[in-house]
């Protein structure tokens, strides 16, 4: 994707011929004037099973009915199903910038411990997370890393396992927090303190269940609280 | 207060008077429906408020105050303090709730209950908060209900609060709210997005911005979009040009039509203004609104909705190499900002809008700040303000968005930079501004948890900022285009001094308006002031076109290249290349030519004037020579290879340039003729007045400028390689214009 046109000084005018396909995706479905006509657009077909998911933030999310609800992530690849929970803009864009998604196929049960655009931004300057996403994607990796666990498991079976190791290979001491868990990061050093709480657990997608949770994990050094948090225009 | 019926004020064009706890808000005029000036102008009496003021008293009936009322359920008594009057008219994704004021209250609240197609109701929710710094006019209080799922039904209800105390509600009125834009089954106006189609609950994608509009592009004969250039990551740079019934044809067409632009995008992790453009151009390319349709008849609008694809796609601020393509606009290192500034040049918007998120929870929900660097023409700076405080502040009030100054929470933010694009716009002499929306919902709309709503509401409020700036700018195109004419004039003259940093001071707005704490002054230091300009920059060959490290690589640019983007007039001389001060964008040329400059491009070498005083006799000019204030008594011939660069002077004779390498003649009185013949390089010809004919023929350089020029005699152009431009500035003629001058 890189440098294969010329800069051009000239604009052109864009050849342009619709496919059916493309076009139909963006088409309203005649007949219905409100978002019932958006609930069938691009959303995938409902599975049998009705997913519940728990915790405080669940609410806000999208519900049943609406694209993105836990229904209809069920069977869907787990790097796709994380791009309709509208809370995971950051850790999403983060998957696709590491290609982290090959990991996250059906081939190997994954759980994904996913942080919120707000856990984000508590942890990360604006220009380190533009660092991460752009540059250092390798410390990105890691970092993501740091929020997987082998095997798909629901939050009830993470607290009773106790402790889980997540692929980068740090213990999580996990405990019962409400119907979710609260997850500490085990062992020595500066983030023996780390610990994050799930939000809203329990999503399904192909092969991974993922877990909304109100912390950053991982090792990083917290680069967030001054002004470049909230840069001007 | 007891049930007695209570006095309420309806003043709706005129002084507001609210009272709240703390003590009786006397807010001055902001002539909501007075006729409102162009020039930025405070008005401060209150003559016609008196008159205007008429004062009703509530019966026990809702007051059918404005707009349609919606279902009432019809309240035979009326509590003490109850809200009276409440009404809802549905905008595009927000619905506008006007009341009645109450006596004594410090706020409101909103609450909105969804209903069912079966006329059950759901859990009623406190979606918004109004405060008395929320409008210009406290006398009429409305609040913008959004982020509801458009086409969804509700009820709606508000209640005064005396500090926490809460005081009964209104009566509750009930309305459908409008669905996403346009008819399913009508071809081109059912098209959706796929944020639309997600509920907000996904942005619309690179892939699915490139269907859509090139389904837009199809469709509509209004439309035509096309590509200004490409990201570093080979992404399409498209922008929709939207005339009616068709767009012109060419980029000097749609100049000539004093076009409007909108920048939707340029930090990647802000989309909430990119997904109303999109909502925005489907309207405009299928709308039947007959106001619409003549506003696109007037004049043509360019919506860009994705400078910065990669940085879109990757949900980064910067592009893909981390640039913050907002510090870029006047260095234009990377490539997509190269475009943006080509685009510029060729295309010659006057007005614009750049779209951005902002963070901070307390601030409104439409931060806006006009460009500001001191270098900015004052009617640019002028005409902005009128546009933000004249029109959205007013109009605001009316459908109930917030729209204030960005800055005024006390970052020192909204400051100087050319870099940014609202200055850098500014110094391009355009009127424009900033827009935020505020990231979260913040106190005033606490049901934004939930991302989805957070999301329409920062998308509608763009929308109806961008719809209310076609509104306005095709309501005031005379006064936008003659502040232009002014700016380009005065620009060119190069009269006063130089500012390399420094803002103009934004007045503060009458409390309670959040603008009573104006963003920071940011006034130039004095080694930031130069109160000298120089008559020109001269840049060695190596600075011209030597190969530069900055911008990314294997894709820099030299210095040649990015004034060429700008579109600045430089004159080839014998050891150099002469870049003259006195061009439209001339309060941007020092700002990357000078030494001093705080982010300049290079370090070109200042030319002092030549020639200040008085000269009696014939001139005659071989090299280089620069007039600035002089006087002279005689003819002037530049032979073959000068350059004459002539600002505020006076010349009594004609002036004959041949084959000269440039020629300015810029603010000056040439009693006699002007003639450039066989120039090889920029012929620049702008507020002059000549008695005498003027000729400038043959040139051979890129299209000479001849604009705002009063000449006493004809005006012939011909046999000039390209067509002279007068960029919407006409000249006066007294006699014929000829050929390729026909229509300057
Ligand atoms: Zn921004």
């Amino acid at each position: 994707m890189i440098d294969t046109l010329p800069l051009t000084a000239t604009p052109a005018r864009r050849a342009t011929t619709l496919a059916g396909a493309a076009l139909a995706v963006l088409i309203a479905a005649a007949g219905c004037t409100g978002p019932d006509s958006a609930r069938d657009g691009g959303t995938p077909a409902v599975a049998p099973r009705a997913v519940s998911v728990t915790g405080s933030l669940c609410d806000q999310l999208p519900a049943d009915g609406e694209p993105g609800s836990p229904d209809s992530l069920v069977g869907q690849p787990a790097d796709q199903a994380l791009g309709w929970i509208p809370v995971l803009t950051t850790f999403e864009a983060a998957v696709r910038a590491t290609g982290l998604a090959e990991e996250l196929t059906p081939t190997a049960d994954v759980t994904i411990l996913a942080p919120t655009d707000d856990a984000f931004a508590a942890k990360f300057s604006r220009s380190h997370l533009d660092e991460l996403l752009l540059h250092d994607t390798d410390t990105l990796r890691g970092l993501l890393r740091d929020h997987l666990v082998s095997g798909a498991l629901p939050v009830a079976e993470l607290v009773s396992a106790g402790t889980v190791t997540t692929l980068a290979g740090t213990d999580l001491a996990v405990t019962a927090h409400g119907d979710g868990a609260r997850l500490d990061v085990r062992g020595d050093g500066d983030h023996a303190d780390a610990h994050a709480e799930t939000v809203c657990a329990d999503y399904r997608a192909a092969g991974a269940r993922i877990h909304v949770i109100n912390q950053v994990l991982g090792t990083l050094p917290t680069t967030a609280g001054d002004e470049d948090d909230h840069p001007a225009h | 207060m007891g049930g007695k019926p209570q006095s309420i004020l309806k003043n709706r064009c005129s002084r507001t008077r609210g009272r709240a706890a703390a003590g009786v808000l006397d807010v001055p005029d902001h002539s909501s429906c007075l006729e409102m000036p162009l020039r930025y102008r405070r008005t401060t009496a209150g003559v016609f408020s008196a008159l205007l003021a008429v004062t009703l008293a509530v019966t026990a009936q809702p007051a059918q105050a404005h707009g349609q009322l919606a279902t009432t359920t019809a309240e035979l008594t009326v509590e003490p303090n109850q809200v009276q009057g409440l009404t809802v008219v549905q905008g595009d994704g927000y619905a506008t709730l006007a009341w009645s004021p109450v006596d004594g209250a410090t706020d409101y609240q909103i609450e909105r209950t969804a209903v069912a197609a079966d006329g059950t109701t759901g859990t009623p929710v406190i979606v918004g908060v109004w405060r008395p710094n929320r409008q210009v006019n406290n006398s009429e209080p409305t609040f913008a209900d959004a982020g509801f799922v458009p086409g969804n039904r509700f009820q709606w209800r508000v209640r005064a609060r005396f500090g926490t105390e809460a005081q009964p509600y209104s009566a509750a009125v009930t309305d459908t709210t409008r669905s996403h834009w346009g008819d399913p089954a009508v071809p081109g106006q059912n098209l959706r997005t796929q944020w639309e189609t997600a509920l907000g609950a996904q942005y619309t994608s690179d892939v699915n911005e490139y269907a859509y509009t090139a389904a837009i592009d199809e469709l509509s004969e209004r439309v035509r979009v096309v590509e200004i250039g490409r990201t570093i990551q080979n992404r399409p740079i498209n922008m929709f040009v939207i005339g009616y019934p068709t767009p012109p044809a060419t980029p000097e067409a749609v100049a000539a039509t004093n076009p409007l632009l909108v920048n939707c995008n340029v930090h990647g992790n802000e989309p909430g203004d990119r997904e109303a453009c999109f909502i925005m151009a489907r309207q405009l390319a299928f709308t039947d609104d007959p106001a619409t349709l003549d506003r696109l008849s007037k004049s043509t609008m360019l919506i860009l909705p994705t400078i910065n694809g990669d940085g879109r796609a990757a949900n980064s601020r910067g592009n893909s190499t981390g640039q913050d393509l907002n510090r870029d606009y006047s260095l234009i290192r990377q490539p997509e900002t190269q475009a943006f500034v080509e685009m510029v040049r060729d295309y010659r918007p006057i007005a614009s809008y750049d779209g951005h998120e902002y963070g901070n929870t307390n601030t409104g929900d439409l931060p806006m700040l006009p460009p500001r660097h001191q270098n900015v023409a004052q009617g640019i700076f002028d005409g902005s303000q009128d546009m933000i405080e004249g029109h959205m502040y007013t109009q605001g009030a009316k459908d109930g968005w917030w729209a204030c100054p960005y800055g005024c929470t006390g970052a020192n933010v909204g400051l100087g930079e050319e870099t940014i694009l609202r200055n850098t716009l500014g110094l391009k002499n355009v009127i424009n501004s900033l827009l935020e929306l505020r990231s979260s919902g913040g106190p005033t709309r606490p049901d934004e948890g939930n991302t989805a709503n957070n999301r329409r509401r920062k998308t509608y409020s763009a929308l109806w900022t961008f719809q209310q700036f076609l509104t306005y700018h095709t309501a005031n195109l005379g006064d936008i285009t003659s502040a232009r004419a002014e700016a380009i004039t005065f620009q060119s003259a190069n009269t006063g001094r130089i500012v390399f940093r420094g803002s103009r001071p934004i007045e503060a707005y009458p409390a309670p308006h959040p603008g009573d704490t104006p963003p920071p002054l940011d006034a130039p230091r004095e080694d930031q002031i130069l109160d000298q300009p120089p008559c020109a920059y001269k840049l060695t060959e190596e600075q011209y076109h030597g190969a530069r490290t900055d911008g990314p690589s294997g894709r820099q640019t030299t210095v040649a290249q990015r004034l060429a983007a700008h579109g600045w007039k430089v004159i080839k001389v014998a050891d150099g290349y002469l870049v003259p001060l006195s061009q439209p964008e001339r309060g941007l040329v020092p700002l990357l030519l000078d030494g001093q400059a705080a982010e300049g491009l290079v370090a070109g070498e200042r030319i002092a004037p030549t020639l200040t005083g008085t000269h009696n006799g014939p001139l005659t000019v071989s090299g280089v020579a620069c007039l600035a204030g002089a006087t002279v008594r005689g003819p002037i011939r530049v032979q073959p290879g000068g350059t004459l660069i002539v600002n505020g002077s006076s010349i009594n004779g004609p002036v004959d340039a041949s084959g000269a390498a440039g020629f300015v003649l810029t603010a000056s009185t040439v009693s006699g003729p002007v003639n450039a013949t066989g120039s090889r390089g920029p012929v620049v010809l702008v507020g002059n007045k000549v008695s005498g004919p003027v000729n400038v023929v043959n040139s051979a350089g890129d299209a000479a400028l001849v604009a705002g020029n009063t000449v006493n005699g004809p005006l012939n152009c011909t046999g000039n390689s390209a067509t002279p431009v007068n960029l919407e500035v006409a000249n006066s003629v007294s006699g014929p214009k000829f050929q390729q001058c026909a229509r300057l």
